[in-house]
């Protein structure tokens, strides 16, 4: 029973971010054809998720690469 | 999920994709571009701009064919389109018979208001552009080809999909291990660009494929629904002389209350019969825009003779366009498609880079094995 539960779990860890990007990308593609003007501003956001994921993601190691190259007072 | 199971994946993930590899980063290269078609046409001046006007009153639909013809004497007209974001424009095609090559066909432009000519359509290099990423200047075969690709493209995103698991399930969404090697790192960023950007892909790609069938689709449409709505008129002959375009459109809009004329077809011409008119009519909304009616109208009397909505194959087909263009939501949906597109040329370079890296990392492993089994010289 545990070992079922466990591996639910961990479909729905591994899964769970990818599936909400394409639920809110066809949901986004469909509103823009559907819902006139409003439906183009949901597109963007929803359509342009993935994007925004991607460069947090690029950023987010950058600032992570640059920290032990960051200044630090001296003696600490 | 079972090793055997991810190999057998594994493998219809790398052939699928590297078979159409060549030719999906030429899909996304051209593809790139044709996103800001009409804003490079303009940049570059081949894109005609109607004149300003004091007044709103637009040339009649006959002054612009009348004007159509002038500009191209001893031809015939085979469509006059009215583009609903262009409505300072309408766009005559006139070749050398209705039923002519589609590539004798000249497309030119002329004011709505003066019915003046503004000059040729679909010209420059976004035409080349545009015939690479449809058919590689290879025609009805290459549509095909390129379609397969597409499909080839789909069952590797699945193939991707279902390695997914195996692949990331010991690591949180988004990681990219930056301790690890540079193959390690580039199969994080191929995985998360992949994942993210799975459905846009998926439809895309689909919609393309689609979209490469468009000709097949119409060959059946014309067989089957327009060859029925004709049948009444079989054996009448082409229009001795054809009715005017004025009232073709006027009985159209009347036939199709609420709905607007996208373009006209003349007798003879591939969207219709030897002896009528189709108006094909569009409605007001982005979807509606997409989804054309067909009425069809005595060449020589302008009468209707039938109307009917296009079947449910043809349809589909006129809303996966927009789904494949991206040119539905504004500039910044645009922008976000170069984006995707951008994104999805990593992934794409990423898995051929994979590929490579992980063949030149068993090459020496193989030598190795090799020696050692090989006996020594004595």
């Amino acid at each position: 029973m545990h070992g079922s539960s466990d591996r639910a779990r961990l479909w729905i860890r591994v899964f769970a971010a990818p599936g909400l990007l394409a639920t809110a990308t066809i949901t986004g593609l469909m509103a823009a054809l559907l819902w006139g003007t409003v439906g183009q501003y949901v597109a963007w956001v929803t359509v342009g998720a993935p994007i925004a994921v991607v460069a947090w993601v690029w950023v987010r190691r950058r600032s992570q690469k640059a920290g032990p190259f960051l200044p630090t007072k001296r003696g600490k | 999920m079972k090793a055997r199971t991810v190999r057998l994946w594994s493998v219809v993930h790398t052939w699928t994709s590297l078979v159409s590899t060549l030719f999906l980063l030429l899909l996304c290269l051209t593809g790139l571009p044709l996103i800001f078609h009409h804003e490079i046409d303009e940049l570059l001046g081949y894109a005609p701009q109607p004149e300003a006007h004091a007044s709103a009153a637009r040339a009649t639909p006959q002054v612009v064919a009348d004007a159509a013809l002038a500009a191209d004497p001893g031809r015939v007209l085979q469509y006059v389109s009215w583009d609903k974001d262009e409505p300072g424009l309408v766009t005559a095609f006139t070749n050398s018979a209705p039923d002519a090559a589609p590539d004798g066909t000249t497309v030119r432009a002329f004011d709505a208001v003066s019915a003046k000519l503004l000059g040729p359509v679909g010209v420059g290099p976004m035409l080349i552009v545009l015939k690479l990423h449809t058919d590689m200047f290879a025609g009805q075969t290459g549509k095909l080809f390129l379609g397969a690709m597409g499909l080839l493209f789909a069952v590797a995103i699945v193939s991707g999909v279902v390695l997914y698991w195996p692949f990331t399930r010991r690591q949180r969404f988004a990681t990219i291990r930056d301790s690890a090697a540079r193959r390690v790192r580039w199969l994080d960023w191929h995985n998360l660009i992949g994942a993210v950007t799975v459905a846009w892909a998926l439809v895309v790609g689909l919609t393309g494929v689609v979209n490469t069938w468009a000709e097949l689709m119409l060959n059946q449409w014309k067989a089957t629904e327009l060859a029925s709505m004709v049948a009444p008129y079989a054996g009448k002959p082409p229009p001795m002389h054809l009715a005017s375009l004025d009232d073709v459109v006027a009985r159209a809009k009347q036939a199709a209350p609420g709905m607007e004329v996208a373009f006209i077809a003349f007798p003879g011409t591939p969207f219709t019969s030897s002896h009528h008119f189709a108006a094909f009519m569009r409605g007001d909304t982005v979807l509606t825009a997409r989804l054309l009616k067909p009425v069809l109208l005595d060449g020589e009397t302008g009468e209707v003779a039938d109307a009917r909505a296009l079947p449910l194959y043809l349809q589909a087909l006129l809303i996966s366009q927009p789904l494949h263009f991206g040119d539905y939501g504004g500039m910044p949906l645009k922008m976000i498609w170069a984006a995707l597109d951008g994104l999805t040329i990593v992934v794409i370079g990423s898995g051929l880079y994979l590929w490579v890296a992980r063949r030149r990392k068993r090459a020496p492993a193989k030598a190795d094995a090799f020696a050692r089994r090989a006996p020594v010289p004595s």
